[in-house]
């Protein structure tokens, strides 16, 4: 429907005032990460920084360049093991149907429903008899959760739409299983493939719950999530250099926005559940 | 497709029937074999399905009706306890607190979430000057990690300083400042605000989608037939979309009742634990206080309520289940 010159700039206006709430909180952290604690803890907000500063970045690079580092092996760890699962595993379901394949499915979905703190209160447990807390492999293990299902059910529904007579041709032509998988379906399948892992690497990236549950005590393996969570208890002291340490964490998710703006787009509309 | 090859293998018997013929446990293991590369995709997700989700839901369970305590959680059984867990966590006021707050936190956040979310779907369905580009930001607070959300709205919401009060103060509408998150009350609320505030962008874009499929024809014989824009969407727009609508709903009922790092974010469920919502009380019983047959046994509870949703899901799902 075209818009009269009156209703568009009503619909601008609507679009304007959208952007701002959903973006204030976004910049309102960019602007602290410039701004000096004395600035930061007056009692008059200040809508943009008075004197701005780079030190709250030079404290965060001195002192968080391990976490940024611990973030980025768990969610790159997050985004393989759920391709690496993921992938075979909706092949199979979209190529051979059974019953069985029936019930994986409605396995999966409800695996969705799961609550994280439940498997976390569990994996506890059981990694404290395995030795696995503290370790990325036990973390990454417990991250890749939250993408797993719906990984499968993604890469499925795309795979089902690949065209069938291409794969039948291959068998006649006497391809095995695995043939078939990596030479046809992998390639064809790159753009759902790319959408999963970006939500498997954001998922590891943004995981708390798990880091805070899974890796107890000062062990070496620490996120950047966790890190800016140890920053609150000490927010009298250094509150700037918590902002600045949130914007390095929020940076994928703005690297990801403007680098593969489709993907991420493809994957919410299909529905992914966090947390 | 192995009743594809054993059909053809009727209609002209290859070099290979006839040696399975000859060989009837040879043809077999060759089926077998068949089968079992096949199977070999699905094992690894099998596996991890039942050591990530399947193991932690049932030793739960089992964890509820131990007596733990910090000695025990070296060992992966402990004494049977009866239900004496779900005794003691249930007559706990912050649990009762924590259930009543999850249940009105849940319907406060869906209702807004929904009624904003859709007013922005409908806004993005116009066409006007930079929609798309709008349209794209939009997404950004579904990215963000949620711990990181929390702790940027705990700063918004700050007494002294905070960007909420100072607005507030500016425009006049307050005297004083509020005491957000120092008072029980404007605690809740802050926590509400941040979570409606993560939720607008995942019912934006998914109804958006829904009225992107709306047929404009359908639209369009309502304008001719004299309907008021109020009238086409309720009786037009509404109707068709609302399958989509049950599914933003019901997703964002799994989402919210299980909200954790939202809580810890903004308030780390104070002050005096007036915020703590099941998963964050659950949490704090385990890692804090220590008594893990209590957190599980809340943990249970919250299982439960967040499995009510299972049988819609599944409804929902009803034709990508169907065996083709």
């Amino acid at each position: 429907m075209k818009l009269s010159p009156a209703k568009t700039v009503a619909a601008l206006f609507g679009a304007v005032l959208s952007l701002a709430i959903v973006l204030f909180p976004v910049y309102a952290i960019i602007i602290a990460s410039f701004e000096h604690s004395t600035d930061l803890y007056s009692s008059v907000y200040k809508w943009f920084p008075p004197h701005p500063t780079l030190a709250n970045y030079r404290t965060v690079l001195s002192t968080q360049g391990s976490h940024l580092v611990s973030s980025l092996v768990i969610a790159l760890g997050t985004a393989a093991l759920t391709l690496v699962i993921a992938v075979p595993a909706a092949h199979f379901l979209a190529r051979y149907r059974f019953r069985t394949t029936v019930i994986v499915m409605g396995v999966l979905l409800v695996a969705q429903i799961v609550p994280s703190i439940v498997i976390a209160n569990s994996l506890f447990v059981v990694y404290h008899s395995l030795h696995l807390l503290n370790s990325y492999i036990g973390l990454i293990l417990a991250d890749a959760t939250y993408s797993l299902p719906f990984a499968i059910l993604v890469l499925r529904a795309f795979m089902l739409g690949l065209p069938e007579d291409v794969l039948q041709a291959a068998r006649v032509d006497g391809a095995s299983e695995w043939q078939i998988f990596s030479r046809i379906v992998l390639p064809m399948s790159r753009s759902a493939i790319i959408t999963v892992s970006l939500f498997g690497f954001l998922n590891g990236w943004g995981d708390f719950i798990f880091a805070l549950t899974l890796l107890q005590g000062t062990g070496s393996v620490a996120p950047i999530t966790l890190s800016i969570y140890n920053y609150i208890g000490e927010f009298t002291t250094n509150l700037g250099a918590a902002m600045a340490a949130a914007v390095f964490a929020v940076l994928p998710a703005a690297i990801m926005l403007v680098a593969a703006q489709r993907y991420i787009a493809a994957g919410l509309t299909a529905g992914a559940v966090r947390g | 497709m192995a009743k594809t090859g054993a059909g053809v293998g009727q209609q002209r018997a290859g070099p290979a029937e006839v040696a399975a013929a000859a060989h009837p446990v040879r043809g077999w293991d060759r089926k077998r074999t068949v089968v079992l590369a096949r199977l070999a995709f699905l094992v690894p997700a099998l596996l991890y399905v039942a050591f990530a989700f399947a193991l932690p839901a049932v030793y739960n369970v089992i964890l509820s009706f131990e007596r733990t305590s910090p000695a025990t959680i070296a060992n992966l059984i402990s004494p049977f306890a009866g239900i004496q867990n779900y005794k003691t966590v249930l007559l706990n006021s912050t649990t009762q607190d924590a259930l009543v707050h999850t249940a009105i936190f849940t319907v406060l956040s869906l209702l807004f979430q929904f009624v904003i979310g859709f007013g922005m779907a409908l806004l993005f369905n116009m066409r006007f000057p930079f929609s798309r580009f709008a349209r794209s930001l939009i997404i950004v607070p579904w990215l963000l990690p949620l711990l990181v959300t929390g702790i940027m709205f705990r700063f918004l919401f700050q007494l002294e300083g905070g960007a909420v009060n100072q607005a507030l103060l500016d425009l006049g509408l307050v005297n004083h400042p509020i005491d957000f998150l120092l008072s029980p009350h404007w605690a809740f609320t802050s926590v509400l605000i941040t979570n409606i505030w993560i939720g607008i962008p995942f019912f934006a874009i998914l109804l958006f989608s829904a009225l992107q499929d709306v047929p404009t024809d359908l639209t369009e014989a309502a304008i001719l037939d004299g309907a008021s824009g109020w009238q086409r969407l309720t009786q037009v727009t509404l109707p068709l979309i609302r399958p989509v609508i049950e599914v933003v709903f019901m997703l964002g009922f799994v989402f919210t009742v299980k909200v954790f790092d939202l809580v810890i974010g903004v308030t780390s469920g104070g002050p005096a634990n007036a915020t703590q919502l099941i998963a964050s009380w659950a949490y704090n019983l385990s890692f804090q206080q220590f008594e893990y047959g209590q957190g599980a046994a809340l943990n249970t509870i919250l299982f439960v309520i967040a499995m009510l949703a299972a049988p819609f899901y599944l409804w929902q799902a009803r034709n990508t289940l169907r065996v083709g």
